[in-house]
């Protein structure tokens, strides 16, 4: 064997490679198709059929229960409500991590200390980061109504988590609180990635601060952007410990999340077929949503290796 | 993801959490903006900081304050003590899913890393799986956790590793073989490919060739990876939440989750089961910072 793997350089070499390279990446395969190809799959049938959690494929019932997916005002209505979390969410992060991004410098030691501080948020686990706003939003005893009571702004308590749609807001804040540091991180990567020279050309042409930034940073730093968007967007959908901890998908159905309600159709009403039309129905939601990110993502790209 | 925005910083990428500061100074670009904008930024990290933190720094003094205080409405309370933090230990098998999650961690992360990094290198190297390989490995990870759930529960069920460790291990560390490949992507590829050859002319075939010569080169990326799955798993609720229902293989999400289940009001024990749940990944955080920020930026940014 003294070929290197990219020039091969005998006939031999190249097969026995590629056989190694499948072996290789085989557990890899393996893995993608039990965490998704089969429950794509899975889901699929299972919507065609009335199944419950304890016998799944009773019998073919056709396509109603997906149509039921796609009409019933109740299912669809949940599949809205995580494009109503997911969108503020997401954009709202991206936003004001470029504005911690853009003020955020590591050479002075607040801005070093400010990056450790902002990792904790990221590192907490939904579960319990639902645990401690939910003890902030507490009716009696948090901390949100002790102030207001105590700065006699209020007589009785405030039902953040109670009310709509005082709920889905405090989520998405929840959501941005976890969250935003994760967009500062890739946004100020992208910006020190940027060329000082731009800078100096613009500083040198006269350019103010608010022009430097919308002619010169925005520019550069928007397929990162865009990146961070798309990303988060992926990572909101995904939204159920939140939900679970915080608010059950009440106040009535208001947080009542597509993940949540198919959670709920599966393991309480053990209903697994309207559970997986329900999951199609949210899988054409995400796509619809993802694929005009990704589209734009790629062009700016694309753009970008041009220029 | 092969189109690439920033310059091929060549090796040194690696150490992606050192950079930005030499960088700073460097490139930074900013030194020249006028004093408004830097008193601007000031109280932007201010306001940051404090938002980021203070919720976690009340969660910190409500595990410390007496019940009847918790309740009341003062902010500031009247004293504090250890009673929370011995109730829920003691009323709560807390201990017990302390030490699940780190178990299930430790293990799905090793999973992970066993699987992703001779495909990272497969991918890398031996153009195996193609051009579109990648877009499909990502595309598994896009899709919401609670597609792959209920399949994923009839399937533990049915090989009967259900409410187990091992079960729990084995199915969240596939799932986070996507993100551990698409992170470790960079990593590899930023490998001169004449190391290999030179490997190759010494007579090393492929996988003595990622196991002696590309392995080393990539270590840091690989504990990057791995903090990074470590975390992910340690994190998740959702798939310990289907797939366990006995304190023995509850971890530590699931167990807080159901603290909130009874009539009484239990929100310092609650406080303090939860802080104890953070502050293994807060110790990460703050001693890895270096290795998690650049195995969190890899790949993403590009």
């Amino acid at each position: 064997m003294t070929t290197a793997a990219p020039v091969p350089a005998s006939a031999d070499g190249p097969r026995r490679h590629r056989l190694i390279g499948w072996a290789l990446i085989a557990p890899a395969l393996a893995a993608v198709a039990i965490i998704a190809a089969y429950p794509l799959v899975y889901t699929v049938l299972v919507s065609f059929s009335k199944s419950t959690l304890g016998r799944p494929f009773q019998s073919w019932v056709g396509w109603g229960q997906i149509v039921t997916a796609f009409t019933d005002g109740g299912q669809l209505a949940s599949i809205l409500r995580s494009l109503e979390f997911a969108v503020p969410a997401a954009v709202l992060s991206v936003v004001i991590g470029l504005v911690i991004a853009l003020s955020l410098d590591t050479a002075t030691r607040g801005g070093r200390v400010v990056r450790v501080i902002m990792l904790l948020p990221l590192m907490t686990p939904p579960v319990m980061a639902g645990v401690i706003w939910k003890l902030m939003f507490a009716p009696t005893g948090g901390l949100f109504n002790d102030v207001l009571a105590g700065a006699g702004l209020v007589t009785e308590p405030v039902l953040f988590l109670g009310a709509s749609p005082a709920a889905m807001i405090c989520l998405i804040v929840v959501d941005i609180w976890q969250w935003t540091p994760f967009c500062v991180l890739l946004i100020f990567a992208a910006l020190q990635s940027m060329p000082r020279e731009v800078y100096e050309a613009a500083q040198v042409d006269g350019a103010g601060v608010w022009r430097t930034f919308r002619s010169v940073t925005f520019p550069l730093v928007l397929p990162s952007l865009v990146t961070v968007l798309m990303l988060k967007v992926i990572v909101s959908f995904k939204v159920f410990d939140l939900v679970f901890v915080m608010t059950s998908g009440g106040p009535g159905l208001d947080t009542n999340v597509a993940s949540f309600n198919v959670y709920r159709t599966a393991l309480q009403q053990f209903d697994l077929g309207a559970a997986g039309a329900q999951t199609i129905a949210f899988i054409v939601l995400v796509t619809i949503v993802v694929l005009p990110i990704a589209t734009w993502r790629s062009r700016l790209l694309k753009a970008g290796s041009r220029a | 993801m092969s189109e690439s925005t920033m310059p091929a910083e060549s090796f040194g990428r690696t150490v992606i959490g050192r950079a930005p500061r030499a960088a700073a100074r460097r490139r930074g670009g900013v030194s020249f903006a006028p004093r408004w904008t830097r008193a601007l930024k000031s109280v932007v990290v201010v306001l940051a900081a404090v938002f980021f933190l203070l919720p976690i720094a009340y969660l910190a003094m409500v595990s410390f304050m007496r019940p009847d205080d918790i309740l009341s409405d003062r902010v500031v309370p009247s004293g504090l003590s250890w009673q929370n933090w011995s109730s829920a230990f003691d009323r709560f098998p807390v201990a017990d899913y302390l030490r699940n999650s780190l178990i299930v961690a430790a293990a799905a992360m090793v999973i992970a890393l066993l699987i992703a990094i001779p495909a990272n290198y497969a991918m890398a190297r031996l153009r195996a799986g193609g051009k579109n390989i990648m877009t499909v490995i990502v595309s598994a990870y896009v899709a919401p956790p609670i597609v792959a759930i209920v399949p994923l529960f009839i399937l533990v069920r049915k090989v009967g590793l259900m409410d187990s460790l091992v079960g729990l291990s084995l199915v969240e560390g596939l799932m986070v073989v996507p993100v551990a490949i698409w992170l470790l992507d960079d990593f590899f590829r930023n490998v001169p490919e004449e190391i290999d050859e030179a490997a190759q002319i010494d007579g090393c075939g492929p996988i003595a060739t990622l196991v002696r010569v590309v392995l080393p080169l990539v270590a840091p990326g690989v504990v990057a990876v791995g903090i990074v799955s470590f975390i992910l798993v340690y994190n998740d609720f959702l798939i310990p939440l289907m797939l366990s229902y006995s304190e023995s293989t509850q971890t530590l999400p699931v167990g807080i989750s159901l603290m909130q289940g009874g009539r009484e009001v239990m929100y310092g024990q609650m406080a303090a089961a939860s802080f104890t749940g953070m502050i293994p990944v807060y110790l990460l955080a703050l001693f890895m910072q270096r290795w998690l920020i650049g195995g969190l930026t890899q790949g993403s940014v590009k």
